[in-house]
């Protein structure tokens, strides 16, 4: 295992179609066998042959929640099934949102949560939650669109904020979007603070990061969009490369830094405001997933930014399936697993390849 | 149950009045023996600090609206000068100065003037009755843990604010209801619920937690009885396992259950609550407070368990 990790490290500098198209291959054949290892397990004990099943009824079109499922299958087919699929998509955009920042803010800390869009989202969610509004909204959770909107209205905020002679310089982005998010968190304590104990409970649970089972039309709306923006993400991936070479080089290369830079700074808070609004802030995926996967393949960002995406997916369904399980029949929020498992893991990657950071 | 029993003597033999103070230090499970040389006016709280009042507080504050409803319950609203921002019921609460809750106002607090600040044990921070004690206002601290626990608290408050005579006859109430609510599910068969605090994500009470103890007294089950915590986020896959056969939603004064929350529940149509549309609503202030009103809470959580049972028989109030 280490020296077929150690051979692609060493082979980082060259992209070749063949090593991109082995190192996809191959975490996509992972990114599958750890789907199913994680529909496999959960708070009840259905497993493997109701999987099976369960995927065959729903090939053949059988409608989900008719009398004749069993609740086993129902269990599958509407809790487990959606919520591992979530996992692997939200894991998979953070990753991806993490990629790009490090690279368009050129620092390393840089993750989905960093420019307050998440923050925006976190917000509207807690108004939603404060005014005890309901929970759908023509099918659609009213919980996400209210995350949604949050964010879109920080990403105006933030975008104008750092905006200077119709030039976005990186420091003011990340500024602007560092206060922001320092203001609007207050807004968020604020509100947690009038509310009753035992209603900020709620809030609390979904401030900490969660993911829920969600319907399949929610799903469904949800992957279009992460799947939209991971595909103009994927576009740009060689923009991005150029970017991390610094400004002044990337312009001498006849880059167009400023597009660039403001088509990406929008994509990905698009995306952060999405991934928040189902998920609340699930964190560590963002940050450290780019990080390890830059460690072992290298920083061409053509390869980096897909591989980054299937790995976070597998980390964060992973990591959900031991938050759904381990103290089964209650779960414990998704982010404590994820720095638990996460940091002691890259902590030996750091040890390992010091070299190679960045 | 033994504690119970025992504090209840422990009262008992405080009353007698024998007023030499003995010094000694010992922890109220060993309460007998040193407890029948206390004088009647001290007093042990749940935090096992024993203090002494030579008359009845006058400037009460209280930092829990359970503790406001007990006090105006045992007809000592007038000695109450202070209340949480919560503190809603009866309605003569919300004249009352208002001093914050978990993280109260200590400025507020102490230009109050209180001779007694009563707290409950949990949610109020440490270092807020540290500082009341710095500044020798007595605390007494009320620990939730039962039914029981709760109309003995009422007794004790009802000695130390002087008015104990209106405050037994208030335990005595209660206990008498609560014991006809439990006469009445008796020998029925259990019914299966989940006690919905939150619905996405789930979160429900456990074992430990007050209201399961209710829900047990009220002829239930419930389903998040394999839960190690108290207030867990339940798996929506073991819900649909268990089968709950009633969801109780505790809801505010105004609203009731929204009616797309209802829908996020009945799309799981194969659950029997679901099926038998025995989706229901429950103040949440009856179950939530440790306080007076927890009778009328049970009620209604027997009721709502055992539909058939209470429609002829409901015991007045």
């Amino acid at each position: 295992m280490a020296d077929i990790v150690a051979s692609w490290a060493q082979a980082g500098a060259v992209l070749t179609v063949q090593r991109w198209v082995v190192v996809i291959g191959g975490l996509l054949l992972a990114s599958l066998a750890v789907l199913v290892l994680c529909l496999q397990f959960g708070a009840t004990s259905v497993g493997m042959g109701t999987v099976a099943t369960a995927i065959a009824r729903l090939l053949r079109g059988d409608e989900a929640g008719s009398p004749s499922l069993a609740t086993s299958e129902i269990i599958m087919v509407q809790i487990r099934f959606p919520r591992v699929l979530m996992g692997f998509l939200v894991g998979a955009s953070l990753a991806a949102v993490g990629v790009t920042l490090q690279a368009l803010l050129r620092n390393p800390l840089a993750d989905p949560y960093v420019l307050g869009v998440s923050s925006g989202s976190a917000l509207g969610v807690s108004v939603a939650i404060l005014f005890g509004l309901g929970s759908t909204f023509m099918l659609l959770p009213v919980l996400p669109l209210f995350g949604f909107a949050g964010g879109l209205l920080s990403l105006v905020l933030i975008y104008r904020l750092a905006q200077s002679k119709g030039r976005l310089p990186v420091h003011s982005l990340l500024l602007a979007g560092v206060i922001l998010n320092a203001i609007l968190t207050a807004f968020i304590m604020f509100i947690t603070s009038i509310m009753e104990p035992n209603r900020s409970a709620g809030l609390m649970a979904w401030l900490m990061g969660s993911l829920t089972a969600p319907g399949y039309p929610a799903l469904g709306v949800f992957l279009m969009y992460v799947v939209l923006v991971l595909g103009v993400l994927m576009h740009k991936a060689q923009s991005l490369n150029v970017l991390t070479l610094g400004e002044e080089t990337a312009r001498s290369l006849g880059v167009e830094t400023e597009g660039v830079k403001k088509q990406l700074f929008v994509l990905t808070a698009l995306l952060t405001g999405a991934i928040v609004s189902v998920s609340g802030m699930i964190g560590f995926v963002g940050m450290v997933v780019p990080h390890a996967v830059r460690l072992l393949i290298g920083s061409d960002h053509r390869l980096l930014l897909p591989a980054s995406a299937l790995v976070g997916g597998m980390f964060l369904s992973l990591a959900d399936t031991i938050a759904r399980t381990i103290m089964s029949p209650a779960e414990i929020p998704v982010g404590i697993v994820t720095a638990l498992a996460g940091g002691p893991f890259f902590l030996y990657l750091l040890l390992w390849r010091k070299d190679r950071m960045l | 149950m033994g504690i119970l029993v025992l504090a209840m003597a422990a009262f008992a033999n405080a009353d007698d009045g024998t007023s030499s103070m003995a010094r000694r230090q010992q922890g109220i499970l060993t309460g007998m023996p040193f407890m029948a040389n206390v004088s009647a006016r001290a007093y042990v709280d749940d935090a096992g600090r024993r203090m002494y009042f030579a008359k009845p507080p006058a400037r009460i504050v209280s930092l829990a609206p359970s503790i406001t409803e007990m006090l105006f319950a045992m007809e000592a609203g007038a000695q109450l000068v202070g209340v949480t921002d919560f503190c809603d019921y009866p309605p003569e609460a919300l004249t009352k100065p208002k001093v914050g809750y978990s993280n109260p106002n200590l400025e507020t607090l102490v230009a109050l003037q209180p001779d007694l600040v009563v707290t409950p044990h949990d949610f109020l921070k440490p270092d807020v009755i540290v500082k009341l004690e710095q500044l020798k206002i007595p605390v007494f601290i009320l620990a939730d843990k039962n039914v029981e626990g709760i109309f003995v608290h009422i007794q004790t408050l009802g000695r130390i604010v002087g008015h104990s005579a209106k405050a037994d006859t208030v335990a005595m109430q209660l206990r008498h209801q609560v014991a006809t609510i439990q006469q009445r599910v008796q020998g029925m068969a259990p019914v299966r619920m989940l006690y919905v605090l939150n619905s996405q994500p789930l979160i429900t009470v456990g074992p430990g937690s007050f209201i399961d103890q209710l829900i047990g007294m009220a002829g239930g089950v419930n389903i998040a009885a394999k839960s190690v915590t108290p207030y867990p986020r339940l798996s929506m896959e073991s819900v649909l396992q268990e089968d709950p056969e009633v969801l109780v939603f505790p809801v505010g004064k105004a609203e009731g259950i929204s009616e797309s929350e209802q829908q996020t529940w009945r799309q799981w149509s194969t659950m029997t609550a679901v099926k038998r549309s025995r989706l229901h609503q429950i103040s949440a202030d009856w179950l939530n407070r440790p306080g007076p009103r927890i009778a009328q809470g049970l009620e209604s959580l027997a009721a709502i368990l055992h539909p058939d049972n209470t429609s002829g028989n409901r015991t007045e109030r």
